[in-house]
């Protein structure tokens, strides 16, 4: 039970991976800039769609925190070739499965479906991409499902805000300050001009990757995707088409400075010279997609605060500034916290659960995220125990694994492990497309699918010790005590 | 080269910008063929069942045993079994835990253990030192002391943050709820935890693992050479009994839909689950209709009822599903979700709604075919997962299933019937006869009464234990015995009383007992005879199994098993304060000990709770505050350490020569429990205490 909270964190820690075997995989652009991503393999018939689109929370505005995630519950709304509510049931009476997820620096939308439904996945995230239609009912309906959401997994859940006030504490600038989930205020007071302009600026080809994996042929994949993705407007001409759809004629006359007559009501094709004239000025314009930087900003100081939850046991949290993911020093940092966490052996279960009793649950990880990372400490404590003593045993762990170099049996414990895990993931098709789209997204290139276990075992115990002096900054942290609602004055 | 050149002059008007018709939906491809291999399954000379699922694709094997134990009631020790399956991997006759934990991390391998099964996965190469652990401790697990402890304290932490997981809360309300004097139906508690020793753990741990009925799944990259011959050396030498198989019968709820609400303090969604057992086994032919069935009502697709009324209509949740827990020893069905308070009530009436709809109507064609669809899709992607093919072939054994049973699943799931669904549905979905369990805010209470039948709501805590809330009565305790003497013999005075009793010189009541763990029914006989003497005896099968008396000043037992023991002076003594075949009558002179509580609900009734005491045993009555009949009784004695708790229900009360009798009864003592039907009773017949000794 009390594992349930955390799970959500720690799959999204599990390290895309590279498998003893090779991942074999073919990508290249489309015009329009979209990246494709294809593997093929044959051991089910079963072939994964999925489509990355680079915009999380990070990309959101101060005041309408939430929106991306939003986005991800309306794109399942229909689009102008598909009902409402349509979107899941054609894959699912397909014998089909969908979701999607939406984190600080990504939505990623996927299909598992039968192989021989492949050019039904890919026209229908073709669909999403082209002219997704939200109207209204959709709009209310998603806000209260997303409100719910929210009271299920975050209000109603013990320690569950834990994460959301450590980011808010650490990031004061950067956008990481808030939570995908964000705020249901800003949701309210959102106007149709909001949503309308998130989806022009984020929801257009050149941000996006589509990374196909299963019983597929390569060959008639590139020519479906050719068929729905390549037929997709370049620029800002996808939404030129998008008006064409959608605006009455005199304000697109009036945008545009020709008439909505002069494209074909069905296929949108431009039908006059002054018409195919804008259409070839929008599709040379580039789609202003505003990125984030990364994040600057330091700890100074210890910020220490009391946090009351409808909570029995208090509870210990301590973070730490880390880099961002792509930073070389994040794989020494995964191997630190593996040696501290990984496993009943690690050295925080050991010390804290085991032989001092002063935890039910303790554990460390690492968060690595596109602009920034963060160090996580975290201890429920066991009946009576006070979180200034369990600190004291994380900071004397800290301290050991800064002053000596861990032992050469640890130092193998945890590559066996690495080996471990690179072989077991990349098992499912689902697993080794969104590994690949994640990599050429986030981590340098898909290939560090099969190239990123090498430079885990590249670290050596003195890199982790290095990491562990530089990162774990015992005078430039957060720590946060969880007490129950009761014992607020 | 040429044909190069073609295909690329096919493809480009194609893809020229306006010439695609999206509206236009692309069609299927053939079926591809689905392809399920068959297991090796091999019986050991020990007894296990090995069933082998070879899969070369990555330089990875697991091991999967299960032993062979039915669960079991554990009464005052619930919780023994979890916290020895906790306590498997915490050292072993020659390692101990530091130890077991550091090599097993060293190879990279997930080993993990729990009350019935052990299972390793680890890169093959490293299959030899894994199994020697995971036989260690299959074998030789010897439950250090410091671990037990630590078990326990770490357990008590666990209760505690229970206490703010209304998921958790929700579970265990249901399962109290559902599965009555059944192992499922138990649920660890601080005092169960506390009855929990070294001493048990072990008796539990050599009882369940046992090779005899055990089976051994084996996935991955391996051949049957090596799986048998790995089997054999780390496995061939396991000994053990015969595992404990003895199953728990589900029974029905009582009629109506009963409310069940606990209390989440500051909770801002409301977990619901509408629940109640299901009478079917996983070998049932009708399992796959009702997974058809669930699948259109909560189960599989997203457009399921459920999730389309509540979430995607009415946006009253982020989730809603049903689901079936169909397994050999017990089933129930369940659907809900978590919903804000201010529409946890329309949430209850929209789901009651979608049940009763579906019991009462054909689903429509559409929706049949989505959910066909959907599960046949869903059972090809499970194939991705090795060791799917492994745990079909254990449920062909477990469940005895015909063997192709999954080679025609999907020929099976074509055939299911608009006309099928509704027949399981009206078979085995009671939507007027199901728990209603509410966790949430107390704040939602006064709007959850419309639900239950007879608007009493029971209340439980984070445990399912009722909630014993006491309101101060408005009588005094000889104003209630009063009363309730007054009810079961019809007088109205105490003149009236004593001459009524004056002609009452003795009882013979004759009773039929059924006993779950009995497969036939016993005989209970019970007389008394005036002032203070009173036998009873147990027969079955033209056998006497127990007898027992007391004239007044002395007594005894003997049973078949144990032999004759006399009472003691402290039994007699606490015999003597019970005089009388009503001995209320007398509790002013007796001696007995008796205080009146307060008002308490009781299955739903407002009853006064009279705690009595007679030195030996405490017992709690509750008498209806409508008829003042004493409808239960509840009763702790005190052995030393031993705590011996035992409940009697009492109901149908008819009339007879003039009083008022209860004629059937509900016992349960620690496991065991009785359904007692009085077959004849006789005042004043002749009685010989002489046969009860």
């Amino acid at each position: 039970m009390k594992h349930l909270i955390f799970t959500g964190i720690l799959t999204g820690l599990s390290l895309s991976s590279v498998a003893q075997r090779e991942i074999q995989y073919v990508e290249y652009d489309l015009d329009n800039g979209i990246h494709v991503i294809l593997h093929e393999e044959h051991a089910t018939p079963i072939a994964v769609v999925s489509v990355l689109y680079h915009v999380g929370s990070k990309n959101e505005k101060p005041d309408r925190t939430g929106f991306a995630h939003f986005f991800e519950h309306l794109l399942f709304e229909g689009t102008e070739n598909i009902e409402r509510a349509e979107y899941s049931e054609l894959v699912e009476k397909n014998g089909g499965t969908l979701n999607a997820n939406t984190s600080h620096d990504r939505t990623f939308y996927y299909e598992l479906l039968p192989s021989n439904q492949l050019e039904l996945g890919i026209w229908l995230e073709s669909e999403r991409m082209l002219h997704a239609k939200v109207d209204n009912t959709g709009i209310e309906t998603q806000r209260s499902v997303v409100k719910e959401e929210k009271r299920q997994r975050i209000d109603n859940q013990p320690y569950a805000s834990f994460i959301g006030e450590m980011f808010k504490r650490m990031f004061k600038e950067h956008p990481y300050n808030w939570q995908p989930i964000g705020s249901m205020e800003h949701l309210d007071a959102a106007q149709e001009e909001d949503y309308v302009g998130f989806y022009r600026t984020y929801y257009v080809p050149s941000n996006a990757t589509i990374s196909i994996a299963g019983d597929i042929d390569i060959e008639q994949t590139k020519k479906w995707i050719d068929k729905y993705f390549k037929t997709i407007p370049k620029g800002e001409a996808i939404n030129l088409f998008r008006d064409i759809e959608t605006l009455e004629a005199e304000a697109f006359n009036k945008k545009y400075g020709v008439a909505k007559a002069d494209f074909d009501p069905k296929t949108k094709e431009a039908k006059t010279a002054a018409a195919k004239a804008v259409f070839k000025k929008y599709s040379n314009t580039p789609v202003d997609i505003k990125r984030t930087q990364k994040a600057t900003e330091q700890l100074s100081g210890i910020t220490k605060d009391v946090i009351y939850d409808n909570i029995q046991l208090p509870a210990l949290f301590m973070a730490y500034r880390f880099p961002e993911q792509t930073n070389a020093d994040m794989y020494a940092l995964n191997m630190m916290n593996d040696v501290l966490s990984g496993g009943a052996s690690s050295r925080i279960n050991k010390s804290l659960v085991e032989r001092k009793e002063m935890a039910t649950f303790a554990f460390s990880f690492a968060y690595g995220l596109e602009d920034a990372g963060m160090g996580i400490f975290a201890a429920i404590a066991a009946k009576d125990v006070p979180l200034d003593d369990i600190q004291k045993e994380f900071d004397s762990e800290i301290v050991k694994i800064q002053n000596e170099l861990v032992s050469q049996e640890e130092f193998e414990k945890i590559r066996n492990q690495y080996e471990n895990q690179f072989i077991t993931s990349n098992s499912s098709v689902a697993g080794i497309a969104e590994n690949l789209a994640d990599n050429h997204v986030y981590n340098g290139g898909a290939n560090q699918i099969n190239t990123e276990l090498k430079k885990y075992l590249a670290v050596t115990r003195e890199d982790i010790q290095r990491v562990a002096k530089k990162y774990l900054t015992q005078d430039a942290r957060i720590i946060l005590h969880y007490l129950p609602k009761e014992e607020e004055k | 080269m040429k044909t190069l050149i073609l295909t690329f002059a096919f493809v480009i008007p194609s893809v020229l910008f306006g010439q695609l018709d999206r509206s236009v939906r692309p069609t299927a491809g053939p079926a591809p063929a689905i392809n399920i291999k068959d297991s090796e399954v091999f019986k050991t000379a020990n007894g296990i069942t090995v069933i082998l699922s070879e899969n070369h694709k990555l330089p990875k094997v697991s091991f999967n045993l299960v032993v062979g134990a039915a669960p079991q009631m554990e009464g005052s020790m619930t919780g023994l079994s979890e916290i020895a399956g906790s306590l498997i991997q915490s050292g072993t006759t020659t390692k101990s835990k530091d130890e077991l934990d550091a090599e097993i991390d060293y190879i990279g391998a997930r080993l993990s253990a729990d009350n019935n099964s052990v299972y390793l996965s680890c890169l093959t190469k490293h299959m030899d030192k894994g199994l020697a652990i995971m036989s260690d401790i299959t074998m030789n697990a010897n439950f250090p002391q410091s671990e037990v402890d630590r078990i326990i304290k770490q357990n008590e932490s666990g209760l505690m943050q229970t206490k703010s997981d209304a998921g958790s809360m929700a579970r265990n309300a249901q399962a109290v709820s559902i599965f009555k004097n059944h192992p499922f139906g138990e649920v660890m508690t601080e005092s169960s935890l506390a009855n929990i020793n070294r001493d048990a753990i072990v008796a539990y741990y050599k009882g369940a693992y046992t090779p005899d009925g055990s089976y051994m799944t084996i996935v991955g990259d391996i051949n049957k050479e090596q799986a048998t011959a790995m089997v054999e050396k780390y496995f061939g030498s396991w000994t053990g009994g015969k595992p404990e198989t003895t199953k728990y019968p589900v029974s029905a709820l009582a009629k109506g839909n009963n409310v069940v609400f606990v209390k989440k303090v500051g909770a801002v969604q409301s977990v619901i689950s509408i629940s109640h057992p299901m009478m079917v086994e996983p070998s049932n032919p009708d399992y796959i209709k009702l997974q058809v069935l669930n699948g259109v009502l909560g189960g599989g697709a997203f457009s399921n009822r459920l999730m389309t009324n509540l979430r995607e209509d009415k946006a009253y949740t982020y989730g809603c599903r049903s689901s079936m827990s169909i397994n050999e020893y017990g089933s129930s069905f369940s659907a809900g979700g978590n919903f804000r308070n201010d529409v946890s009530d329309s949430a209850i009436t929209e789901i009651l709604y979608e049940l009763t709809r579906i019991s009462s109507e054909l689903v429509e064609d559409e929706e049949l075919a989505i959910t066909k669809s959907s599960m046949a899709g869903g059972f090809a992607r499970s194939l991705e997962d090795p060791s799917t093919i492994a745990r079909f072939a254990l449920n062909i054994i477990k469940n005895k299933l015909p063997n192709d049973y999954y080679q025609t699943y999907l020929q099976k799931l074509d055939a299911v019937t608009k006309q099928d669904v509704l027949d399981v549905a009206k078979k085995y979905l009671t939507p007027a006869n199901c728990n209603i369990i509410v966790v949430g805010n107390e704040e939602i209470l006064p709007r959850l009464k419309q639900f239950d039948t007879d608007g009493n709501i029971t209340k439980l805590d984070a445990f399912g234990q009722e909630v014993k809330e006491i309101l101060p009565a408005d009588i005094s305790k000889d104003e209630l015995i009063s009363k309730y003497i007054s009810a079961v013999t019809g007088t109205t005075s105490a003149k009236a009383l004593a001459k009524k009793m004056k002609g009452v010189k003795s009882l013979e009541e004759v009773m039929e007992l059924t006993m779950d763990q009995v497969p036939f029914p016993l005989k209970s006989t019970r007389v008394w005879i005036t002032p203070n003497s009173e036998g009873q005896k147990m027969e079955g099968q033209g056998m006497v199994f127990q007898k027992s008396y007391f004239d007044g000043t002395a007594g005894g037992s003997s049973s078949m098993q144990g032999g004759k023991t006399e009472l003691s002076e402290e039994e007699i003594a606490a015999k003597q304060k019970s005089v009388g075949l009503w001995p209320e009558m007398n509790y002013a002179t007796s001696g007995m000990m008796y205080e009146l509580l307060g008002i308490e609900k009781k299955d739903g009734k407002d009853c006064y709770v009279l705690k009595i005491n007679d030195g030996k045993t405490e017992t709690y009555d509750y008498f209806d505050k409508a008829t003042f009949y004493k409808v239960s009784s509840m009763s702790i004695e005190k052995n030393g350490d031993e705590v011996n708790e035992s409940s009697i229900s009492y109901s149908e009360f008819k009339e007879q020569d003039g009083f008022i009798f209860p004629n059937t009864m509900n016992i349960s003592m620690g496991p065991a429990n009785f359904a007692v039907k009085v077959s004849a009773r006789t005042l004043n017949a002749k009685v010989d205490l002489g046969t009860y000794k």
